[in-house]
């Protein structure tokens, strides 16, 4: 399978305020096409960072991160900007624009990547069909509940056909039993659709439903499973 | 991004605020409002003023005053004084013949002398000015525009007591009642001062015609105040050969031949006459209308300003509450160029408004000043004028609008919003993704 993300010795340093902060001290990471992976860990301990990092969201200080081949730390900001469009981020507080409704949310992801009117209105409808929000298209998102609000935000991040999804804590801003109905969409569309997926929670039971779980604590990967066993 | 889906998003992120928007194109309105009518009102004056010069002038006359200085003697001579400019040179009636041999561009002259008089009849006594001109080579320049008899005849070989008089002496409120008619004979009464002692010479004269309604002011030309005598009456009467000026009639009105025979003229005299054409008169108040339109308009300007630091203000609160947003859109891949054009949208779409509210609003503003000015004109369309002058009460002004000021209004709008918007639009697009994302 072919192999999407490759870290090596990935190291991330923040300046908070004027105290350098050690987010990531060096992550190897190895994701292939086709996964569904679960990065665990309590909160600072630089799963957050990774994702940012893989989603183009941010630079490394030093290491190589390697997406579709291509090292992140040579790529300008444009180039960022473009490289953005391919992977599909979902985050813990939606992140929906509050006065869009559901489908021109959608639309909105896939008229940055300059799609045509009608396409985007056909392609945002038949996305929230997929992930069951057909009768909430004109829904702003004030009037849908937090399970269906993620659910516009899996669309939206579905939106471009990108090589990977990104999800920041999906589940965290939820209650469990649509926690569970937003993990079996996200199965779903890895099992069927095929879509890679790399999920941030720190839910050890949403983390069992993975392919693969990845430990981390304090800035380093200290555990990689798949399926339970050890790698 | 597409264009039409970056000015849409802004478009959108405009109605969410309308009245933030709003009061921000408010001060776009008022700026342009200011700027439109001031502009629309000088350019609606210049041409009243310009079009009664017109009147009074014809193109292709020189006229020809004693003195090296230009434009403020026009009038030596009033009040009995020899001497235009100083210097004590003065101009001649026998000079027209020396001016006609100058050049085959010029087709005649005509001198003219001038003096204060008082003018009456049994009932009513003015003080006013009388030219003293050849009736024949005057009617010769002006016959075909102004010097052209409403009632009675101008004889171009005229007895000395003949009197052409200018319509306002007639009926100068068009309401029936008569100052002097065609037939009526009148005093002329001048005070000699250089006489000793001083006295009083008067002769009658008879009213032989009345002009037709001129409309503008005098400069040179025959006007509705005048009263015209013959020249040999009034060289007698006044006791002088001195004129105060010198009308020159032109082959034409091209520019090389006024330029040339201009020259001619100046130089023919050793400079000591100032030689005027109708164009460079039109030309100077032009240019002094141009300096108070820049005066005006800067001031109005000024309010522009303000309004343009209003949107930079309001821009940056909206940036700072739109971080996240901000954020979103870059997470989902929009370059920062296209970030800077969704706000400087924002801003174009202000200015856009408020410069078209601004054009109506100051044109309104521009009518209601002109009616108030001229005490009930009539509201007249884009681009009128033709008929400002013609009134006789008031000053007519027709505002105008050009399409230069029409665009200049519009871009100057759009393009102070947008100048004003850079640094913020400029301070959005440098937005870390990451930043902005985690700003609550």
């Amino acid at each position: 399978m072919a192999q999407i993300v490759e870290a090596v010795d990935l190291k991330k340093t923040y300046m908070l305020g004027k105290i350098p902060v050690e987010a990531l001290r060096g992550v190897n990471l190895k994701v292939e096409s086709g996964d569904l992976l679960a990065i665990l860990g309590p909160s600072g301990s630089g799963k957050s960072t990774l994702l940012n990092l893989i989603g183009a969201l941010d630079k490394p200080t030093s290491g190589t991160l390697l997406i579709d081949g291509v090292d992140v730390s040579t790529l300008s900001d444009n180039q960022l900007s473009d490289l953005r469009r391919r992977v599909g981020f979902v985050f813990q507080f939606f992140n929906l624009i509050p006065r869009l409704n559901a489908r021109d949310n959608v639309e909105l992801s896939l008229s940055i990547a300059g799609v045509s009117k009608a396409e985007r209105k056909k392609r945002a409808e038949e996305l929230l069909e997929t992930v069951g929000l057909k009768d909430r298209i004109n829904h702003k998102p004030a009037e849908l509940s937090g399970g269906q609000q993620q659910r516009v935000a899996i669309a939206r991040a579905l939106a471009n056909n990108p090589r990977f999804l990104l999800m920041d804590e999906p589940t965290g801003n939820i209650d469990s039993k649509t926690a569970r109905e937003i993990m079996r969409l996200v199965k779903g569309l890895n099992a069927e659709k095929g879509v890679t997926i790399i999920m941030v929670t720190h839910d050890q039971h949403l983390a069992r439903e993975a392919k693969r779980t990845v430990q981390m604590f304090d800035g380093v990967i200290t555990s990689d499973v798949a399926n339970g066993e050890p790698t | 991004m597409k264009a039409k889906d970056v000015f849409s998003y802004s478009f959108s992120a405009i109605k969410l605020r309308k009245l933030r928007a709003g009061l921000t194109t408010l001060g776009v309105v008022i700026g342009i409002a200011a700027i439109v009518a001031l502009l629309s009102i000088t350019q609606g004056l210049q041409n009243t003023i310009t079009n009664q010069l017109e009147t009074g002038l014809a193109t292709d006359t020189l006229i020809v005053t004693p003195g090296r200085s230009v434009f403020s003697q026009g009038g030596a001579g009033i009040g009995g004084g020899f001497g235009g400019g100083g210097s004590g040179f003065t101009l001649l009636l026998n000079d027209t013949a020396t001016i006609n041999g100058l050049s085959p561009d010029i087709e005649g002259s005509v001198a003219i002398i001038q003096r204060a008089v008082y003018f009456q009849n049994s009932e009513r006594s003015f003080i006013i000015n009388v030219l003293g001109v050849d009736f024949a080579e005057y009617e010769a320049i002006y016959g075909g525009n102004t010097f052209v008899a409403e009632s009675g005849t101008i004889n171009s070989n005229p007895a000395n007591d003949e009197v052409v008089i200018g319509n306002t002496l007639h009926n100068p409120w068009n309401n029936g009642t008569l100052l002097y008619n065609v037939g009526e004979n009148v005093d002329i009464i001048w005070t000699n001062a250089t006489a000793r002692p001083p006295k009083n010479e008067t002769y009658t004269g008879t009213v032989t015609a009345v002009l037709k309604e001129i409309g503008g002011f005098s400069f040179g030309g025959p006007s509705d105040t005048g009263v015209y005598i013959p020249s040999a009456q009034a060289e007698s009467f006044f006791g002088t050969d001195t004129c105060s000026q010198i009308i020159v009639k032109l082959a034409n009105s091209d520019q090389a031949t006024i330029d040339n025979v201009s020259e001619l003229i100046t130089n023919t005299f050793d400079g000591e006459v100032s030689v005027i054409s109708s164009t460079a008169v039109l030309s100077i108040i032009g240019s002094v209308f141009s300096v108070i339109q820049l005066f005006l308009v800067g001031i109005a300007a000024i309010s522009l300003l303000v309004a343009g630091i209003g949107i930079m203000n309001i821009m940056i609160v909206s940036l700072i509450e739109r971080t996240r947003e901000i954020g979103i859109l870059k997470a989902l891949g929009m370059k920062s160029r296209t970030v800077l054009l969704i706000f400087l949208g924002e801003s174009v779409i202000i200015g856009l408004i408020g410069a078209v509210l601004g054009i109506v609003l100051g044109w309104g503003l521009a009518n209601v000043v002109a009616v108030v000015f001229s005490g009930g004109g009539p509201f007249a369309g884009i681009g009128g004028g033709q008929d400002a002058g013609v009134g006789t009460a008031g000053l007519d002004i027709v505002p105008v609008l050009t399409p230069t000021v029409l665009i200049g209004a519009l871009g100057f709008g759009i393009g102070v919003s947008v100048i004003f918007a850079l640094y913020p639009a400029w301070r959005a697009s440098k937005l870390k993704p990451v930043e902005a994302l985690r700003y609550e």
